[in-house]
């Protein structure tokens, strides 16, 4: 592996570069290479990657700027939309955030209701990643098998909020309704059997000595470099650093609840494809804790005045996504509106290691290695 | 584990679905039950009934024109608009309604949250597709039908897999 990416004065697609006969210039996307709106242009050798640099920012919607012209309650709709699949997770570090500024308690109910809402939402956004990373390889069973045991969880959430994605259930206060009646034993019987399901990807993906002949050794990422790229969330736990920012900085009740984080060393695609595997069996041992120690009855949400305003501060609050810690960073200025909010996402920290992990690899291990970074290009450009 | 053992494993996994239930909805025959007769929010104590977020209903009889249902949707969607009604309840002095434009409807339900008169909640329907931009566009007259739906089929989890039933 290389030690560092060439200095560029000038933007990608720009530059005028010494043209090498036995070098190939390759565009892979914008429109849609596998999944997502982004280009990769890959400088190929024969069949080995020299060079390759992913050009984001086609799906960039502007949305920090957006919520600068709108109160605290209707940013809930469109900041969730980065991330449809994982639209709680997303949405969570502003709700906390802004919490901190009004400064009003949350009802201990409505902390469960949230950390299960949240832990389901990270199990719908993988089970679609996997779905994809599973498709990427040509192995079509893992294309149909996570996108309909998904349903499962998606037909739970409908449940609780009303909506299979972009929920808009979290509201700074609690959530915004109490869960239906008997939701605890359907919820308890719809994941006992999700997790019966996803056992058996064991056998036939991780297992498979085809998949392993694919990934394994594929873009290796050191410890190191893991922690110097300033990756996070399952690239960095693949890597074999220990860090999960619902163990290090509990947030809501994850403090209460018996969270394992699952740490793989290898560091290849492999692994980095097989810790989000062990984080939703993860999840869903969070959710039956959750279940348990959940009070049976009691206040969800904490009444908020209709049109809130932070005082003059600033707040910065994380929470680990499906993709790694998300942040939201809010400016107040004593208006109902944010003066300036900034989100930190798992995605766009994650891509800077796709260069330094596809140097010296062959063109046709390139998808194996850019979709287990497990990235979301929408998010990333936000 | 050697490369053949892992090779029958996985496909002995995939064998053994061939006794399983298929998992597919079969959406126009088959539709899902839902939670409710929708999302609904009581002022009162500030928390919202679970529910489906679809199409909504609007009750005439406590609508009072107070527009703060379109003061909500400004910074999300922009769907709702206030038009005239002809017929002028009491409670209603200026005689203007919400008009939803579906086109434009996030269904996010801030709406119901801001409503403070019970007045507009959410229902089953979600088929609301139109060949025209002007069938997308609901008057308060359209809003205040109450959606027939069927909802036959939910999700059954047994020995034999899930499926829907």
């Amino acid at each position: 592996m290389a030690e560092v990416i060439p200095t560029k004065e000038m933007p990608p697609g720009l530059q005028v570069e010494n043209v090498d006969d036995r070098i190939m210039t390759l565009n892979v996307g914008p429109q849609h290479p596998g999944s997502g709106h982004m280009r990769i242009i890959v400088k190929i050798d024969g069949d080995y990657i020299v060079d390759a640099d992913p050009d984001p920012g086609y799906v960039h919607r502007g949305e920090e700027k957006m919520a600068e012209a709108r109160n605290y309650i209707t940013n809930i709709p469109h900041l969730e939309r980065p991330v449809i699949h994982d639209s709680c997770n997303i949405l969570y570090p502003y709700v906390l955030g802004v919490e901190d500024l009004v400064g009003i308690e949350v009802p201990e109910r409505a902390k469960y209701v949230r950390v299960i809402a949240a832990e389901l939402n990270r199990c719908i956004y993988i089970q679609y990643w996997l779905a994809i990373y599973g498709i990427f390889l040509g192995h079509s069973t893992m294309f149909m098998w996570p996108a309909g045991d998904r349903e499962l969880f998606i037909d739970l959430m409908e449940k609780i909020s009303g909506a299979r994605v972009t929920h808009a259930y979290f509201v700074p206060g609690g959530v915004r309704n109490d869960v239906p009646a008997n939701f605890e034993d359907v919820c308890l019987r719809q994941v006992n059997y999700f997790e019966k399901r996803i056992k058996e990807y064991g056998d036939i993906f991780y297992d498979n000595p085809i998949l392993k002949a694919r990934t394994e050794d594929t873009g290796v990422l050191s410890r190191e470099d893991a922690i110097r790229l300033g990756t996070t969330g399952s690239v960095l736990r693949a890597s074999g650093v220990d860090y999960d920012v619902r163990v290090k900085e509990p947030y809501d009740v994850y403090d209460e609840l018996d969270v394992h984080t699952n740490v793989l060393k290898a560091g290849d695609s492999y692994a980095r494809s097989k810790v989000p595997w062990l984080d939703m069996l993860e999840s869903c041992n969070i959710i039956r804790q959750a279940l348990e120690k959940m009070p049976k009855s009691g206040s969800i949400r904490t009444k908020l005045k209709p049109n809130p305003k932070g005082g003059l501060d600033e707040v910065y609050r994380r929470v680990e996504s499906g993709r790694g810690a998300a942040g939201c960073y809010i400016v107040s200025k004593e208006k109902p509106e944010p003066y300036r909010l900034k989100l930190s996402v798992g995605s766009f920290r994650n891509l800077i290691a796709l260069p330094y992990l596809l140097k010296g690899e062959k063109l046709g291990n390139m998808p194996a290695v850019y979709w287990s970074l497990n990235y979301w290009p929408v998010e990333a450009d936000r | 584990m050697g490369t053949a053992t892992g090779i029958i494993k996985a496909l002995n996994s995939g064998v053994k679905h061939l006794a399983v239930k298929r998992f597919t909805l079969r959406y126009p025959e088959q539709k899902l039950k839902f939670v409710g007769d929708g999302y609904q929010f009581d002022p009162t104590t500030g928390v919202g009934i679970a529910g489906l977020k679809g199409r909504h209903m609007l009750f005439h009889d406590h609508c009072t024109g107070c527009q703060l249902c379109s003061i909500a949707c400004e910074g999300v969607a922009e769907a709702i608009a206030m038009v005239k009604v002809p017929d002028s309840w009491g409670q209603n002095k200026k005689a203007i309604m919400p008009q939803i434009d579906y086109g434009k409807c996030v269904f996010c339900g801030l709406c119901v949250d801001a409503c403070p008169f019970y007045a507009l909640y959410m229902s089953n329907d979600y088929e609301l597709s139109s060949f025209t931009k002007e069938g997308l566009i609901y008057t308060p007259a359209q809003l205040q039908v109450k959606p027939q739906v069927q909802q036959d089929s939910e999700l059954i989890i047994d020995k034999r897999g899930a499926r829907h039933g």
